[in-house]
């Protein structure tokens, strides 16, 4: 890539020059995650199977609101505001929600039609943090490390043994082999993951208050 | 040789220029930008940057606008349409000189 194409990079980087778009990913991830248990481990008829939408939705309105308003306070008196072009925000948003719906649909698909995605599950890890260092490591050199880490997590996921994955879910390894192994690898990936995304985020956060203060009114 | 030479000497004097050719990229890149993102990305100081976000706005491509973020003064920078169709220009033109 040539100087300029770095430069008409900088602003997608810039997102996340705060953490805060790992830290929202992070509560996400680890939100839904521990709401999953809550929901694998409780009776059929608990309120928690009927909310659970709402639950997902309120989540996600939490950290968008939540982000803006970090942003809002914090960022943009530091380091300055931008505004991402339309184009370039629905490009992202279908593209996350294709993925998305892609996933949920092999997921759905494999519990009803009982299909092994072991192999599936064990490239799920390499894809995602070559697109983590793609869209994050890449301006951030010490995020290769969290990298690796994803890309080692999914590895020893799909090597943990069905029973200890169906202990996780709540579920029967005998009855049900593939969706107590979905289920318990969808739940240990989602905490592993939220974590990893919170401490790197968490890093950034930290040492992006440390380094930057809010701008003199006369740099406005 | 000639063609390149050619190329070269019509390149967008206004954009060409470093300082200026890194505020273009940036502005291109986004919606709008505040002038403290710039001063941060580029590493300026605050007069130079000002002389560069007053040529190009003499030149049309930038269009400022002076507001209020809350109590705050805000001063919201945007590449015109003209700025980016000169910025696509100076690429292509870069690119087939080198």
């Amino acid at each position: 890539m040539d100087e300029v194409g770095k430069l008409l990079d900088r602003p997608k980087q810039y997102y996340n020059i705060d953490g805060l778009g790992e830290l929202g990913c992070g509560i996400l991830s680890l939100g839904y995650g521990l709401f999953m248990w809550l929901e694998m481990h409780s009776p059929a008829t608990a309120i928690w199977h009927k909310i659970s939408i709402f639950i997902l939705l309120g989540l996600v309105m939490v950290i968008h609101y939540g982000t803006k308003a970090l942003k809002t306070h914090v960022t943009y008196p530091r380091t300055g505001f931008v505004e991402y072009r339309k184009d370039a925000r629905l490009r992202n948003l279908i593209i996350g929600g294709a993925l998305g719906g892609l996933t949920s649909l092999t997921l759905a698909l494999s519990v009803s039609h009982h299909w092994d995605i072991s192999t599936l599950l064990l490239l799920f890890g390499p894809v995602f943090a070559i697109g983590y260092g793609y869209a994050i490591a890449r301006a951030v050199r010490w995020k290769w490390v969290i990298a690796a880490a994803f890309a080692l997590t999914s590895v020893v996921i799909a090597f943990l043994p069905t029973d200890f994955l169906a202990i996780l879910a709540n579920d029967s390894p005998a009855a049900h082999p593939v969706r107590a192994r979905i289920g318990g690898t969808m739940l240990i990936s989602l905490l592993t993951y939220g974590a990893l995304f919170i401490v790197s985020g968490g890093i950034s956060f930290w040492h992006y208050l440390r380094h930057t203060e809010p701008a003199a009114l006369e740099n406005l | 040789m000639k063609s390149q030479i050619r190329t070269i000497a019509d390149l967008d004097r206004v954009i060409h220029e470093p300082g200026r050719l890194m505020i273009a990229a940036l502005l291109f890149a986004v919606e709008q930008a505040d002038f403290l993102y710039l001063l941060h990305e580029t590493g300026m100081n605050k007069g130079t940057l000002s002389s560069h976000i007053s040529r190009l706005e003499e030149a049309g491509y930038v269009e400022v606008t002076k507001t209020y973020r809350g109590k705050v003064p805000q001063t919201l920078l945007r590449l015109t349409g003209a700025g980016r169709k000169a910025f696509t220009q100076y690429r292509r033109k870069l690119k087939e000189a080198l």
